[in-house]
């Protein structure tokens, strides 16, 4: 609604309307989950701490059990809205795998995250029991810290990975990586394909970590080399402008005075020292991510914005990027031009229309003197 | 001296209440319409036939397979019987309880649980038996879904390596399939390892015997069910045995004090709720095991484990319990995270330390081989009664006493274990699936093991 580009034109006035069609249902979905979530929450907030008497275990511990809990109820309340968000995937093809599969791969999940629940609440309440209500200060450097850690880690702990064999993308990545400054970057492939045909490539890791892993599905057909260089250029751009370091940054803007909210309304619950304020914690930490999701993905986009803009400029090749927006939203099955609203609040990346107009606006530059 | 009376009125009390429990434990047993009795309390075993045992049973066998065929076919028309007049006719009836009973006459007589050779035509009165009641009405809707509804009872008895009760019952085709899932489960395990005991001492250990006819027990009671030979759904609780098997006295006992009741939530997500506790388990075992390598030497040296790290590996033993208790359905709440001494339903209590045998010491992880061996196939067990009681707790919010306690007596021999590998007793793991024995134990006057009270 807001590029400077007739979408219909570009992308075809059908598959502009299937698309929109298709992203209805996710944000109807996502609607209703975030209203489940919140009245799930709210009520667990209320009654949660009744589970207390289930657990042997002391203060610390209970407060473990209270939110491997919360998570567990979420997660069921949560259920019937992803499983019908994995069917319209899968009525639409961008989705293969099944739903047995992922179920299970769901679990496997489930179990991480019980984990990082537990280690986060071992953080807070101890130092909740040994600071009291100043504990949101070290809490939040400790989160951030951790965040940081995982950032550097997360890549050594990768075992899905191969690296890559093109020789002229590797060639490229060489050519690039002097352009924009940066040390030589290993280059690892995802083997994808059997599962979605969603194309993606995500920069991971900072300093010694840094890598780019791209999915099998983004190098192979309808996407060209040319196409391949351009998402290649804008992965190396992520690093070359140290846009993880600063992500990092930004999460302990929002972490410091996340912290302290959280400490304030888990106060009449005796605080986070107790395990009777961690229902109530998580009720405020999901509707802080609800609340803070338009301000995080704005940063994102800007990110996303600058890593284009640089892989144009180490590209020249404005075509291939027009080609690769267009291959991507067929792919991916996505309204290259979404409402303003949807994408304030899903928007990571700008919308296909706004990359392709930043494309052309590219190409229609005078050309520079040097 | 008045601490010492409330001692002794404690004891005094706690013997009583064992009595009683006892005697109303038999009572129960004896309203079971299958019972499993053991007639003869003789561990003493001819060599020559345990050695050549198996070829001794091929004629038993051969005649079990055949008696199989016929019990199958006699079961169909047991089934049509019960769908259309509600009870068993008398005379099907007494063909599939003989054919029960010799098949628990040869299991039991193939494991070692018996001695003398056993007749070909199923009559009462051999050492381990089997008591069935008369036919009496039955669910005509229980009997038309038998075989459904007999399938846990049976998975269980495959865990407990039932004998050829179940698969025989089941007929010829499947006959092979049972030897197979037979000789995975506790009871077989039990049956080999007596095997050799039998072959070296002359004498059947008491543990292994017991845990036996507890899986034969079991078994027929599955098999009597599935053969509609009583409308009552098998019970697990291994209290049921003729006469009840009763623990010796033991540095390392079990402690169950938890009610059967069992919140939803907490038993849907409970092996989730588990992940933190076995990460933290996993990272305990590291320290557990340079502090076991510790107390080797110190034991070498000195005669026993310093206090330090009895207590230490005494926790981790604990812990370790109650993290399996809490995964296995058998313990209702979250366990804390530090193995502190009741503080959990259930729980093992652990003697002090005491002197041990240098040379018992010094060769510790050869000894525990066999009790590493029976008490990973009562892992088996535990874990499928986790399976059982989770679906079971998970419908009707409730754990069934039979499997809790099942599952305990299984945790009560790992833990066992455990102390006899971490150098925490001498004493051998007792592998009979009972939880309790005489009064609460005085442990500085532990009697010395006696003979055949090993495993």
């Amino acid at each position: 609604m807001r590029s400077a580009v007739d979408v219909d034109q570009v992308f075809g006035t059908g598959f502009v309307a299937d698309a929109r069609h298709y992203e209805r249902f996710f944000y109807v979905d996502w609607v209703l989950a975030q209203v489940a979530l919140i009245a799930t929450l709210w009520l667990y907030s209320r009654r949660g701490a009744s589970f207390a008497r289930e657990s042997a275990a002391g203060p610390i511990g209970t407060g473990m059990l209270l939110g491997m809990l919360g998570l567990g109820i979420v997660w069921l309340v949560q259920l019937p809205f992803r499983v019908a968000l994995h069917w319209w995937a899968r009525r639409h093809d961008t989705s293969d795998t099944g739903y047995l599969d992922w179920l299970f791969g769901d679990w496997a999940l489930l179990a991480v995250e019980f984990l990082l629940v537990c280690i986060a609440l071992v953080i807070v309440m101890g130092l909740a029991q040994w600071l009291g209500e100043r504990w949101w200060m070290p809490g939040a450097a400790v989160f951030v810290a951790i965040a940081a850690l995982f950032l550097l880690v997360a890549p050594y702990l990768d075992f899905t990975t191969h690296p890559l064999r093109d020789e002229s993308l590797r060639a490229a990545a060489s050519r690039y990586e002097r352009e924009l400054g940066v040390g030589e970057i290993p280059l690892r492939v995802e083997e994808v394909s059997e599962t979605t045909d969603l194309a993606n490539a995500v920069a991971q890791g900072i300093g010694p970590s840094r890598r780019i892993v791209f999915w099998d599905t983004i190098l192979k057909p309808p996407f060209s080399a040319g196409e391949q260089r351009v998402v290649l250029a804008h992965e190396l751009a992520h690093h070359s402008q140290r846009h993880l370091p600063k992500g990092i940054a930004w999460f302990a803007l929002f972490a410091l005075p996340g912290a302290w909210i959280i400490m304030r309304a888990t106060r009449s619950r005796g605080g986070m020292g107790t395990p009777q304020a961690v229902p109530v914690a998580l009720l405020v930490v999901a509707l802080l991510q609800v609340a803070t999701a338009p301000a995080a993905n704005w940063v994102s986009r800007r990110m996303e914005a600058e890593a284009d803009w640089k892989a144009l400029e180490v590209t020249r090749d404005p075509g291939s990027v027009e080609a690769l927006m267009v291959d991507l939203s067929e792919t991916s099955f996505a309204d290259p031009d979404p409402p303003e609203w949807a994408q304030v609040l899903f928007g990571t990346h700008p919308t296909l229309g706004e990359r392709l107009a930043m494309a052309r606006a590219f190409a229609a530059r005078p050309p520079d003197p040097g | 001296m008045a601490a010492r009376s409330t001692s002794a009125l404690s004891t005094t009390t706690e013997a009583i209440l064992e009595v009683a429990q006892n005697a109303a434990v038999a009572a129960v047993a004896e309203q079971r319409p299958i019972r499993l009795v053991v007639r003869d309390d003789e561990l003493r075993r001819s060599r020559i036939t345990v050695f050549l045992r198996l070829l001794l049973a091929i004629p038993h066998l051969a005649w079990l397979l055949l008696w199989s065929v016929a019990a199958s076919v006699v079961a169909l028309v047991l089934w049509l019987a019960v769908l259309i007049e509600g009870k068993a006719p008398g005379s099907l009836h007494d063909f599939v309880a003989g054919y029960l009973r010799y098949a628990t006459h040869v299991s039991a007589y193939v494991y070692l649980a018996a001695n003398p050779y056993p007749g070909f035509r199923g009559a009462p009165g051999y050492a381990v038996d089997l008591e069935i009641d008369p036919p009496a009405r039955q669910s005509r809707w229980t009997g038309f879904f038998r075989l459904p509804l007999a399938l846990p009872a049976l998975a269980l008895a495959g865990a407990l390596g039932s004998g050829f009760t179940v698969g025989g019952s089941l007929g010829a085709s499947t006959y092979g399939a049972a030897w197979l899932y037979a000789g995975a489960g506790a009871g077989a395990t039990a049956a080999f390892l007596a095997w050799f005991a039998a072959l070296a001492r002359g004498t059947a250990p008491r543990g292994l015997r017991e845990l036996v006819t507890y899986a034969i027990g079991y078994s027929a009671q599955s098999a009597g069910y599935l053969l509609l030979l009583t409308g009552r759904y098998p019970s697990s609780d291994p209290s049921l045995v003729l006469p009840p098997a009763e623990l010796p006295p033991h540095p390392v006992r079990i402690d169950v004090s938890d009610d059967l009741v069992r919140p939803r939530l907490l038993v849907f997500f409970r092996v989730f709720l588990a992940v933190p506790h076995l990460v933290w388990l996993a990272l305990w075992s590291v320290a557990g095991l340079l502090a076991v390598l510790a107390a080797w030497l110190a034991a070498l040296v000195l005669g026993r484990v310093p206090s330090r790290l009895h207590r230490f590996l005494a926790a981790y033993v604990r812990y370790a319990t109650h993290v399996a208790a809490f995964v296995c359905v058998l313990g209702r709440r979250f366990p804390g995270f530090t193995g502190r001494e009741s503080s959990y339903g259930i729980d093992v209590v652990i003697a002090p330390a005491a002197r041990q045998q240098r040379l018992k010491t010094l060769v510790r992880l050869a000894l525990a081989v066999p009790a590493l061996v029976v008490a990973g196939a009562l892992g088996g067990v535990a874990l499928t009664v986790a399976v059982l009681g989770w679906w079971s707790a998970l419908v009707t919010r409730r754990m069934p006493e039979g499997l809790r306690n099942l599952g305990a007596s299984c945790l009560r021999y790992g833990g066992q274990s455990s102390a006899y590998v971490l150098l925490l007793t001498d004493r051998y793991p007792y592998a009979a699936p009972v939880l309790h024995g005489p009064p609460a134990p005085v442990f500085e006057h532990l009697p010395p093991a006696l003979p055949g009270d090993a495993f």
